[in-house]
């Protein structure tokens, strides 16, 4: 078929790896389904001659099982195929979207990502699984079934085919409306992921503002929305799954009764001519039909469910395509690599999100100020530098080289940051304040004057705080992130706002314990608002405000 | 097993009528469904016997090809109405279940409320809770449904066909479905449990990855710690698989079983033909009965392979459904919280303490007793004339308010912000309590939205909203830890100044420690590890 050379798009191209495995699983179902017509027909044998007065012999019986053991193995390793082959395709692509994601210069926020990664990504599963599968035997099946059914004669024939067809267009129908629904629902599902983690994060205040049972009725109301738009979707799905099923339970029901009229000779119609095939229905050809009616509507329901999972599975490639789209990314890999030799930053028209830059030349060793109004662009000129983003136009300039992502790892090797939020991995704080390296934390402690703080600690460095540093105070957390810099002996340091929210004497310990690094010869960029820290620095630059 | 019901007690508490309605459609469209193809199977047999003896004139067909047409109707309509009626129900329990794990997390002991990790947070009332829409859906609704059915076939199998014949249509099926349920369910739970925690830890470590993204990739972490979120990830997949494998022999298994009632059937049925004890017709039905039946224990593959997923979560959940409202003290409130007494010092109406002290010395600590969330361990704390333990939580709550030192905002305008103090103050008062902490110059105002945890504010700022927040509420008596930590003094000084203004008659417990205190009047309490005492 022509469709098969063209490149699979939408939720088909998130199984490319696993189509040919999936391929073949969609085979073997289809021959296990195919294996039901001899096994209906020795069935209707046995009945037939059961009916005449003679008792089947043990040769149907075993032969009847022989078959269904068959069957039983065929679908089986074609099941073990698909999913083994489906939780493959999750797997690459929550890869695939963690990697994307995290060398974005702007990923999402953490909930909403952790969400899409985790929970969106999993609806690739029952899609990958079923679809393909489903969509070979609705290819086979129901026509193999109706080919015998006309076979035998005209009138059950017609039934199925009159019952059968209309339900792909229904679905097609149906299909259409549950995509858009599924899509909502998926945005739901997102933003009910943050703002859950939002709220959990605010429960301390909460709970002293007694406002615990409201938050719970606020978020409980917003529950109860998802809940609404998940009804609608089900509504829809369950809608069309019903249609499906009165077609089948009535197309079984008038192929019952056609058989039945028929066998008490009270219908002279629907059957063949005796002179063309098989003449007048007899018991065993009339039990067949039973039979094997209602597996002619079994892929068609199949179908319809693993269509539902394809609505979603499309939502999910859509999303999946649009952070694919996101194309600012990190410069490099944010790898281990070895530091290079030179501290200088030169930039030269360096512009992002249409903000222009302030040219500037850094020697190795000397510190200035970023300072202007909040908004300005001082903390992505800071990520800039770190290579964190990258300019939309201009030159970066790093050790004298152009700070291109091949050199990124190894310029942030030799680099200290410390951002204005402190953020505390789920570790210990040894861990925290090491960051992946080896060594004693206590020098570094004691420079940035927070030896103290760790003493304070009933566990000491085996203490895990909070994400955000709960645990120790908003000035403590800051001395432990200065400590987190100062480990890596960093020849640069950039700090953004090291002393916003700090009150006067602690702003001022993190001032000196700076102007000791620097003192010791590592270069200062920093970004803020605070005066006393700004007249310290070698060179003012502003960013933003009159001459942007 | 006791979790379950706790769980089951939490979903169903407001619902019980849909649930019980779903419960009873289960039942019906499985009897429907499987009627249905036992009374064709018969109907065939029948009518071809009758053709076969041209006794066909004699045979009433009309009312039981009525009921074979009957039977497909209602079995659709059963559907529908089975499924609807089971996800509503089930979906609306879902929501009382989120809704009462919150407040179970609400209501944790202070010290793990205020270390409370966003990530466990969002996996435990997330994903458990989503586990938990199996309770219903997966094991009791088709449990239930198939008991029922099962009991019916059976009877009607006995009135028609013999016990003989009932017992080995409806055994083969329970038995087997019994025994592979007694051989799965151990396995299939104890890789439940490993692949949610692996799940779990993958979704604790992606959203790590993102938060963080900026320091680790300065470190060089970056790939190092993808690699271990994917690591979760592939252990989380390597348990699925497993499970799917358990899930697919169950399914095997059924279907054999089934093959094996209804060629059994067949061979009973024939010998009770040559014995006279029942005709071929309904000996054909009795294999049409074993193979319909497939249907009724179908489900058990899906509940088994998701029980371990499910008793893992309620596990979990229970406990936190199990946490009452405190409990509260029969004794009424006295109006006032004032005058406060601390070991002896004391603060009245209008009046000002401020504590003192290092770092760990203890300040937040005391704040923590006196609004009665930390065990006062050993100090005499009273709250007009009553320890603090005695107060009724809502009394205490209304009438102290306590401003923590990096208090926590939520997502939205600053007007969600302020309302989640008083849902209905008014515009004039939530500005009114914006200027009184020099707030209110910001743009947009009251529409100002933030995003999550308050972004879009400066530390300082956001400890002013959560001052104006505290202030909103005229507690009697304000407790405020490192109120003005962030702010420059001029700024701080306004800030005091206008809380003072706003709240003449509050007494107000700072901890600090700024040097200087202009402005206020205040007694001074010096803390240290080794106790309290006067300052100057």
């Amino acid at each position: 078929m022509a469709r098969r050379a063209k490149e699979p798009t939408g939720a088909m191209a998130l199984l490319q790896d696993e189509l040919p495995a999936l391929r073949r699983a969609a085979q073997g179902s289809v021959v296990a389904g195919l294996l039901w017509l001899p096994q209906a027909w020795i069935a209707a044998q046995a009945l037939a001659a059961l009916l005449a007065g003679r008792a089947p012999g043990p040769l149907a019986l075993a032969l009847f099982l022989a078959l269904a053991a068959l069957r039983v193995i065929l679908s089986h390793r074609a099941e073990r195929g698909a999913q083994d082959a489906a939780l493959a395709a999750v797997g690459r692509l929550r890869a695939r979207l963690l990697t994307r994601e995290s060398l974005l210069a702007r990923p999402l926020p953490a909930g909403q990502a952790a969400s899409l990664v985790q929970d969106q990504a999993e609806v690739l599963r029952p899609y990958a699984a079923r679809y393909l599968q489903a969509s070979a035997r609705l290819r086979a099946i129901p026509a193999a079934i109706l080919a015998a059914s006309f076979w035998i004669a005209w009138a059950p024939g017609l039934i199925l085919l009159v019952a059968g067809p209309a339900i792909p267009l229904f679905m097609a129908l149906i299909g259409q409306a549950a995509g858009r629904a599924s899509r909502r629902q998926l945005d739901q599902m997102g933003t009910m992921g943050g703002m859950l983690a939002d709220r959990a994060a605010a429960l301390p205040d909460v709970r002293l503002m007694g406002a615990g049972q409201r938050l719970v009725a606020e978020f409980t109301a917003s529950a109860d929305e998802l809940r609404r738009r998940t009804m609608r979707v089900l509504t829809i799905a369950f809608m069309s799954s019903g249609v499906l099923e009165l077609f089948a339970a009535l197309g079984v029901a008038m192929m019952a009764v056609f058989c039945g009229f028929s066998l008490l000779g009270q219908l002279g119609f629907g059957t063949w001519p005796a002179a063309w095939g098989n003449g007048p229905l007899d018991p065993a050809h009339a039990l067949f039909l039973l039979l094997i009616a209602p597996e002619f509507f079994q892929p068609l329901r199949d179908f319809a469910a693993a269509w539902h999972d394809r609505a979603a599975a499309e939502s999910l490639a859509a999303v999946v395509a649009e952070r694919q789209g996101q194309a600012a990314r990190m410069a490099g890999q944010g790898g281990p690599a070895r530091a290079l030799p030179g501290r200088a930053v030169r930039l030269r028209g360096v512009t992002r999100h249409g903000i222009r830059y302030p040219d500037l030349d850094l020697s190795a060793g000397a510190s200035v100020a970023l300072v202007g109004p909040s908004g300005a662009g001082k903390t992505t000129l800071l990520r800039m530098i770190a290579g964190l983003e990258q300019p939309d136009a201009g030159l970066i300039e790093v050790a004298g080289r152009p700070l291109r992502p091949a050199i990124a790892d190894a310029w942030r090797a030799g680099l200290g940051w410390m951002a204005q939020a402190p953020h505390f991995l789920d570790a210990s704080l040894r861990e925290n304040l090491l960051m992946g390296r080896a060594g004693d934390p206590a020098p570094a402690l004691s420079a940035a004057l927070a030896d103290g703080v760790v003493a304070n600690l009933s566990e000491g460095l085996d203490t895990r705080l909070g994400e955000n540093g709960a645990g120790v105070s908003g000035g403590e957390a800051r001395r432990l992130m200065l400590a987190r810099v100062l480990i890596r002996a960093p020849g640069l340091i950039l700090a953004d706002e090291p002393t916003a929210d700090l009150d006067a004497d602690t702003a001022a310990q993190i001032t000196q314990a700076l102007l000791a690094a620097h003192a010791a010869g590592a270069g200062l960029v920093v970004a803020t608002h605070d005066p006393a820290l700004a007249v310290r620095m070698g060179q003012r630059l502003r960013i933003g405000g009159l001459d942007a | 097993m006791s979790d379950l019901r706790i769980v089951w007690r939490a979903m169903t508490g407001g619902v019980r009528g849909g649930m019980g309605l779903a419960m009873a459609a289960s039942a019906l469209v499985l009897v429907a469904g499987w009627s249905l193809l036992a009374l064709s199977g018969w109907f065939i047999a029948a009518t071809a016997l009758a053709g076969l003896a041209a006794t066909g004139a004699w045979f009433d067909i009309f009312r039981p090809a009525a009921a074979v047409r009957g039977l497909a109707i209602l079995r659709t309509a059963t559907r529908y109405a089975e499924r609807w009626l089971g996800h509503d129900a089930t979906l609306r329990g879902i929501v009382a279940l989120r809704g009462g794990v919150l407040s179970g997390l609400a209501a944790a002991d202070w010290p793990r409320l205020t270390r409370l990790r966003r990530g466990t947070a969002l996996n435990r009332v997330g994903a458990d809770c989503d586990a938990l829409d199996g309770l219903p859906l997966r094991l009791v609704l088709p449990g239930t449904g198939a008991g029922a059915a099962l009991a019916f076939a059976f009877a009607l199998l006995w009135a028609l066909l013999g016990w003989q014949l009932a017992l080995w249509i409806c055994g083969t099926h329970l038995g087997v479905a019994l025994a592979l349920a007694l051989w799965a369910a151990p396995q299939a739970r104890r890789l439940s449990v490993a692949g949610a925690q692996a799940a779990r830890a993958h979704a604790a470590a992606a959203l790590e990855l993102i938060n963080s993204r900026d320091e680790l990739a300065v470190a060089g972490l970056l790939p190092g710690r993808r690699e271990l979120a994917l690591a979760h990830d592939a252990r989380a997949r390597a348990c699925a698989r497993a499970l799917d494998g358990i899930e697919r022999d169950l399914g095997a298994m059924q279907e054999l079983a089934r093959a094996a009632s209804a060629a059994g059937a067949l061979g009973l049925g024939a010998q009770a033909v040559a014995a006279g004890s029942i005709g071929p017709a309904l000996a054909a039905m009795g294999f049409f009965a074993a193979l319909a039946l497939a249907e009724l224990t179908a489900p058990l593959r899906r509940g088994i392979a998701e029980y371990g997923r499910i008793a893992d979560a309620a596990l979990r959940v229970a406990p936190m459904l199990r946490e009452g409202p405190p409990s509260v003290p029969a004794r009424p409130a006295p109006p006032s919280p004032l005058p406060l007494r601390i070991d002896g010092h004391a603060l009245h109406p209008g009046g000002m303490l401020v504590l003192k002290g290092p770092s760990g010395a203890g300040k937040s600590t005391l704040l923590g007793q006196v609004a009665g969330v930390v065990p006062p361990a050993g100090r005499r704390i009273t709250l007009g004339g009553i320890a603090v333990r005695d107060w009724p939580e809502p009394a205490l709550r209304e009438q102290v308010a306590l401003v923590l030192q990096r208090p926590a905002l939520i997502a939205g305008s600053l007007r969600d912000n302020l309302a989640l103090a008083v849902p209905d103050a008014g515009e004039a008062a939530m500005m009114a309590a914006l200027r009184a902490v020099r707030l209110d110059h910001l743009r947009d105002g009251l529409d100002l939205v933030l995003g999550p945890g308050g972004e879009g504010l400066s530390g300082g700022e956001r400890r002013r909203l959560a001052l104006a927040r505290a202030l909103l509420r005229r507690p009697a008596l304000l407790l405020l830890d490192e109120p003005t930590e962030g702010l420059d003094e001029p700024t701080a000084d306004a800030v005091m100044a206008g809380l003072r203004a706003a709240l003449p008659q509050a007494g107000i417990v700072m901890a600090t420690h700024r040097r200087a205190t202009s402005g206020c009047k205040a007694a001074v309490l010096d803390i240290s590890q080794e106790g309290i005492t006067a300052g100057g």
